[in-house]
C-alpha cells in the first residue's frame, strides 16, 4: 500500500517527466505478424511462377523473332523457275527472263543459282549423280526484289509469262502464309501459358490470403476493434504479398536466366545450324521484357491478396 | 436527466448466440455523456456479451441500438470504424499483439487511424509511465506478467482520449492497490468527459467509488442504486 501511494504522489510529475528511451526513429513493426513458416513456401510457388512466366514471356519474345526474321527473308526474295525438255530450251528461257529482270524496276538483283547447287539440293531426291534427270534440271533464278516490286508482282509475271512460257515465278506466298501462321500460334501459345500462370499466381494468392487471414483471425478481429477498416488491412497484406511476391519474383527470375543461359551454350554447342531455330540470343530491350514477367505476377499476386482480403473481410461484421 | 447527449441506447434488446435461448432479453437503457456505471453479475450472466455489443463486436438480434446518436443496427460497415475509433476497450482476456511491443500495442488505435507517430509518441509513453511499465516498452506480451497485460490494456484503451470507455474487469489481475489507482484514473477520465462503463465482480472497489450501479440477472438489466447513488 505504501508502494502505491508513493506512486500516486509521483505520478503527476513522473508521468510528465518520465525518460523516453528509444522511441525517436523507432521502426515501427508490421501490423501482421512475419509470415515466417508459412512465407517460406508461398515465396518458392511465387517463384516458381515466376520462373514459368519468364520462360513463357521469352518464347514469346523467341517466336516473334525468328518469325519476323523468317518472314522478312521470304518477303524480299522471289525466285523464277524456268524448265524445258532440253538443256537449250532452259538457257534460252533464262536469258529471256534474266533480260526482262533486268529493266523491272524494283528488282535489286538477280542471280542465276548454279546448276551444280541446284542438283546438290536435290540430290537426296534423285540418287547419287543421276545424270539423265540432271539435264533437265529446272533453272532456278534468285531475285531480291524491293518492297515497291513485291506489292505489284502480276506485272512482272506477265512479262515472264510472255518471255518465257515454261518459266513461273514463286513469290513464296504460301510459305510466307504458312510461317506467320505457324508463328501466330507459337505466339498464342506462349501468350496463353503466360496467361495461366498468372492466373495460377493469381489463385494461389487467394488461396493464401484467405489462409492468412483465418490464421490470423484474432489479430485482424483486435484491429477492427481499435478502428482499422477494411482497406487499412487489405493494404497490409498487399504490402505483405507484394514483399513475398518480389523475393520470389526475382529468385524466379534468376532461375529462368540461368536456364535461358545454359539452353543457349548448350544450343550453341550442339552444332551451327540454329538458322532455323529460334534463337536464344538476348538484346537489352528483351531483357526489359523479360523483367516484365516477374513484376507481372508480383504485381497480381498483391493486387489478388488486397482484393480477397476486402471481400472477405465485408462478409464479417 | 435531460443533460447530455445519448452515447447508448438499447431499446427492447435482445441478444441470442446461435440457437441458444437469449443471454439478454429486453434490455432498454441509456448512458449519456459524462454518465459512469459499473456493471455487475454472476459469471456468466452477460456482462461482456453487453458490451461487445456496444463496442460493436456483435449485433444484438433484436430491438434497436444507438450509439452516439447513430443507429448503429442498421449502421452501413463502413460507418463502423468511425464509431469504434471513439470507444476505449479494455477487454477481460485483453487481446494484446503479440507480436507487437507493449509500446506498439498501445500506439495501435493512432496508426490504425493514420496518425502520424509524432503526434502520439509522448502520449504512449505517458501512458506507459502511468500505468508502471516505463520501462517494459519494448516487451512483447508473451514476456509480461497477467497484470502488466491488463495494464498495457488499459494504456491502449485510453491512447486516443475516448468519448466512451469500456472496462471489462480491468482490475482482475492487477493488486488491490493499482486496482484502486485504475478506478480512480477513470472516475478522473468521467470527469474529463469521457462516458464510462465498468464491469467488474469487485463489490468493494464498487462501493468505494460510490456510482450507479447496473446488474445483470437471469438476462435482464436492472439498476440497482448504486453505493452512491449519485447521477
Ligand atoms: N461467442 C459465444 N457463443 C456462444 N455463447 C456465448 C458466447 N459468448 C458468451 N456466450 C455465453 O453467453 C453467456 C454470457 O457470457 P458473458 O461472457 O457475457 O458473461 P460475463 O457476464 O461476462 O461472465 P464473466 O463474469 O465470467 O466474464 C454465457 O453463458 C456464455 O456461455
Ligand atoms: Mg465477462
Amino acid at each position: 500500500m505504501t508502494q502505491a501511494e508513493e506512486r500516486d504522489t509521483e505520478e503527476e510529475t513522473a508521468a510528465l517527466k518520465a525518460p523516453r528511451r528509444g522511441i525517436f526513429g523507432r521502426q515501427t513493426a508490421p501490423l501482421l505478424p512475419e509470415a515466417g513458416a508459412a512465407g517460406a513456401p508461398l515465396t518458392a510457388v511465387i517463384a516458381v511462377m515466376s520462373f514459368l512466366a519468364v520462360l513463357a514471356m521469352a518464347s514469346l519474345l523467341m517466336v516473334n523473332r525468328a518469325a519476323s526474321e523468317w518472314t522478312s527473308a521470304l518477303r524480299s526474295e522471289i525466285t523464277v523457275q524456268v524448265k524445258g525438255a532440253s538443256a537449250e530450251e532452259i538457257e534460252s528461257g533464262v536469258e529471256a527472263v534474266l533480260r526482262v529482270l533486268r529493266d523491272t524496276e524494283g528488282v535489286l538483283e538477280a542471280n542465276e543459282k548454279s546448276r551444280e547447287e541446284t542438283a546438290e539440293l536435290l540430290e537426296p531426291w534423285l540418287g547419287d549423280g543421276n545424270a539423265q534427270a540432271f539435264l533437265n534440271i529446272p533453272a532456278i533464278i534468285e531475285v531480291k526484289a524491293a518492297p515497291s516490286l513485291r506489292d505489284n508482282l502480276d506485272l512482272l509475271r506477265n512479262r515472264i509469262a510472255a518471255a518465257a512460257p515454261t518459266a513461273s515465278l514463286d513469290d513464296h506466298a504460301r510459305w510466307h502464309d504458312r510461317l506467320s501462321g505457324a508463328a501466330r500460334s507459337g505466339q498464342a501459345m506462349a501468350f496463353g501459358v503466360f496467361l495461366l500462370v498468372m492466373g495460377a499466381a493469381c489463385a494461389i494468392s487467394i488461396f493464401a490470403a484467405r489462409a492468412g487471414l483465418a490464421a490470423n483471425h484474432e489479430i485482424v478481429s483486435v484491429l477492427h476493434l481499435v478502428g482499422a477498416t477494411d482497406e487499412f488491412i487489405a493494404a497490409e497484406v498487399q504490402r505483405r504479398f507484394f514483399i513475398l511476391g518480389l523475393r520470389g519474383a526475382l529468385l524466379g527470375l534468376f532461375a529462368a536466366l540461368a536456364a535461358l543461359v545454359v539452353a543457349g551454350l548448350a544450343m550453341r554447342a550442339g552444332g551451327g545450324t540454329d538458322n532455323f531455330l529460334p534463337s536464344l540470343r538476348l538484346g537489352g530491350w528483351m531483357i526489359l521484357w523479360l523483367a516484365a514477367a516477374p513484376v507481372a505476377t508480383c504485381l497480381v499476386t498483391a493486387v489478388t491478396a488486397r482484393l480477397t482480403v476486402l471481400k472477405t473481410l465485408s462478409q464479417q461484421y | 436527466m435531460d443533460a447530455g447527449k445519448e452515447i447508448v441506447r438499447f431499446e427492447e434488446m435482445g441478444l441470442a448466440y446461435e440457437d441458444a435461448p437469449e443471454t439478454l432479453s429486453d434490455v432498454t437503457m441509456t448512458l449519456r455523456e459524462g454518465e459512469f456505471r459499473f456493471l455487475t453479475g454472476p459469471s456468466g450472466a452477460g456482462k461482456t456479451s453487453l458490451l461487445k455489443m456496444i463496442y460493436l463486436a456483435h449485433r444484438p438480434t433484436r430491438g434497436r441500438f444507438f450509439l452516439f446518436e447513430e443507429n448503429a443496427t442498421e449502421a452501413p460497415r463502413e460507418a463502423l470504424p468511425a464509431l469504434r475509433r471513439r470507444i476505449g476497450v479494455v477487454f477481460q482476456e485483453f487481446r494484446l499483439l503479440d507480436h507487437l511491443t507493449a509500446y506498439e500495442n498501445v500506439a495501435l488505435p493512432m496508426k490504425v487511424a493514420g496518425v502520424n507517430q509524432n503526434q502520439y509518441r509522448e502520449d504512449v509513453s505517458e501512458l506507459l509511465n502511468w500505468v508502471g511499465l516505463g520501462d517494459r516498452m519494448d516487451a512483447k506480451p508473451p514476456t509480461l506478467s497477467g497484470g502488466e497485460k491488463q495494464r498495457v490494456a488499459l494504456a491502449r484503451a485510453l491512447v486516443s482520449k475516448p468519448d466512451l470507455i469500456l472496462a471489462d474487469e480491468p482490475t482482475g489481475n492487477v493488486d488491490p492497490a493499482m486496482g484502486e489507482r485504475i478506478m480512480k484514473l477513470f472516475v478522473e477520465l468521467n470527469k474529463l468527459g469521457a462516458a464510462v462503463i465498468v464491469a467488474t465482480h469487485d463489490l468493494h472497489l464498487v462501493q468505494s467509488i460510490g456510482k450507479p450501479v447496473l446488474r445483470i440477472g437471469e438476462g435482464r438489466v436492472t439498476r440497482s442504486a448504486g453505493a452512491g447513488g449519485a447521477a
